[in-house]
């Protein structure tokens, strides 16, 4: 009643949604123990392939024993970036949220970037920390630090990799609403599709096409090896398609959002 | 003030609100009132943005509500109190609501203490009872301090204490000037909170009235008359547009004249009367007769 400075502003609501991730214990739980088994990884997988000796280590080996539990982090972030909306949704605590900001939209905002700036400081530390623990077996002169600009820019894709997952994984929340189905849906089209689609499709259209698949893209943000079963994109093109892959999804997930009853 | 215009809401083929007009003024509590089903909760939804309206308008002081520079402040709502993350604590929620608008951890500690909930504050939700859980929402809803209040059904779960609680509560925001909209199916819960009563079925407006209104509506009720002259008494009531049944061989039940007019139309007469016993029709009854043909769901025998 009383006349107060009290009003919504997208600040506000950032720091509200802040409140709200990181008072879930499983939030961080669950980005701590995939940080454990990514670095962890990294480090079987370094020290196993030098036991095999003869290895020379490249700037390519170094990225594909380091990054291996990227693909791991990318479907887990999904899913926190899928459950921090269909998980509103769940509960009902959604309609105290929308209540709050009728708007809408700037909560669909404010999940994204808060999750984003939750997860992006444990995916820099964790591949950093995974580039060091893959050469762990490795004689210290045969190293390869973060000093080399490829394995730097290779550490900051496979870093960023699994936040354009977790993007995705909001737009999907806010699309479909029922954590289940989101799930599925994610793991259908990150992994099934990309599986099936060469097969699918005729001759070389498969080809052309396989590079531009999130799964696909997101991985020539960090893969420096040439061995790939299929063509991957330039790191630099790889980000234009995910740019536009996350812009799609938010989109029609700002759509739905807004159109929707809740 | 909450207004609401021609507002009609379907769901698929279902016809949830229809053309629905009414005003809920400050300074007093409105009941809103229906059977299960009749539209009130999502009439209270549509008037929060959480539903879109088919078509018409809800404004609160005049604004739409989705364009409230502050929403929180201006409408405070509860709508289901069970509609909380599990894993979070009281504390929590209630601070993430207070972030959006600027309101500081204060007020949150404030309406903790106001609500009861000052020792569980730290505790998830998840353990909470439905008790708890509607003090908790109580306490959402007035973070904002705002000056109309939306309450859903909000004495579900309250123990006898907590109903009194919240019955002083509203009485006291209503008495403060501010606007107090209040759902419940129950008639005997609303006749002591509420001062103007807004009663719908199948979505449609059936009374927009007052507690007093209605009661003296009902009053009119029945008399029961026991008299050894039946025919010469039933034709003189009739004779004054009145209606009188025979009740068995000696008695009449006369609808339509009090008993004070029974009694002196008798003595005028010089017929004797034996029993005089106005039946009143309670609000519940008078309450069940509006909404009877309205129900949504009927009960086998339940309005007999």
């Amino acid at each position: 009643m009383t006349e107060t400075a009290y009003r919504l502003t997208f600040r506000r609501i950032l720091r509200a949604e802040w409140t709200k991730l990181a008072g879930l214990r499983s939030t961080w739980i669950l980005l701590a123990a995939v940080a454990a088994v990514t670095v962890a990884l990294a480090g079987g997988i370094g020290w196993a392939t030098r036991r095999a000796a003869g290895t020379t280590i490249t700037t390519g080996t170094v990225a594909a024993h380091a990054f291996q539990g990227i693909d791991l982090f990318a479907l887990v972030l999904g899913v926190i970036g899928i459950v921090s909306i269909t998980g509103e949704y769940g509960s009902g605590a959604i309609r105290a949220t929308l209540t709050a900001v009728p708007r809408r939209l700037p909560v669909l905002w404010a999940k994204t970037l808060v999750l984003v700036a939750a997860a992006a400081p444990v995916m820099i530390a964790s591949c950093v920390a995974a580039v060091y623990v893959a050469q762990a077996a490795t004689p210290a002169s045969a190293r390869i630090g973060l000093g080399d600009g490829t394995l730097l820019r290779a550490t900051l894709g496979a870093a960023a990799a699994p936040l354009v997952m977790a993007v995705l994984g909001v737009a999907l929340g806010a699309m479909l609403r029922h954590t289940a189905g989101a799930i599925t849906t994610f793991v259908v089209v990150m992994l099934l599709v990309p599986a099936l689609l060469p097969a699918a499709l005729p001759g070389s259209a498969g080809d052309r096409v396989m590079p531009y698949v999130p799964v696909a893209a997101d991985q020539a943000l960090y893969t420096l090896s040439a061995g790939n079963p299929f063509r991957l994109l330039s790191p630099a093109s790889a980000l234009v398609a995910l740019a536009g892959w996350m812009l799609v999804a938010l989109a029609g997930a700002a759509a739905v959002l807004h159109r929707r009853d809740a | 003030m909450i207004e609401v215009t021609t507002l009609t809401k379907r769901y698929g083929r279902t016809l949830a609100v229809d053309e629905l007009t009414f005003t809920v003024r400050p300074g007093q509590v409105t009941g809103f009132l229906g059977p299960n089903g009749a539209g009130k909760s999502t009439t209270m939804r549509t008037i929060v943005g959480l539903d879109r309206p088919t078509s018409g308008r809800a404004t609160v002081d005049g604004v739409p509500y989705r364009d409230q520079p502050a929403p929180l402040c201006a409408v405070g709502t509860l709508l289901d109190a069970k509609a909380l993350h599990k894993g979070r604590t009281a504390v929590g929620h209630l601070r993430a609501l207070a972030q959006t608008h600027g309101i500081p951890d204060r007020r949150v500690t404030e309406l903790l203490e106001l609500t009861g909930l000052g020792a569980v504050a730290h505790r998830r939700v998840g353990g909470y009872s439905l008790g708890m859980l509607q003090r908790l929402g109580i306490a959402a809803a007035l973070l904002g301090d705002p000056g109309t209040l939306i309450l859903d059904e909000p004495v579900n779960g309250l123990d006898p204490d907590g109903v009194l609680w919240l019955r002083t509560l509203v009485r006291d925001l209503a008495a403060q000037g501010r606007t107090v909209l209040i759902s419940s199916h129950l008639m005997s819960e609303m006749a002591l909170t509420a001062d103007q009563l807004l009663i719908i079925g199948r979505g449609r407006l059936l009374a927009d009235t007052t507690v007093t209104e209605l009661i003296d509506r009902v009053a009119v009720g029945r008399v029961h008359v026991r008299t050894p002259d039946v025919e010469p008494l039933a034709a003189l009531i009739r004779a004054r547009g009145a209606s009188a049944e025979r009740d068995g061989t000696d008695a009449l039940d006369v609808t339509g004249l009090d008993a004070t007019a029974i009694g002196l139309l008798a003595r005028d007469h010089r017929l004797a009367l034996a029993e005089l016993t106005p039946h009143r029709a309670s609000l519940e009854a008078a309450y069940m007769d509006l909404t009877r043909d309205d129900a949504e769901y009927h009960s086998e025998g339940a309005h007999q």
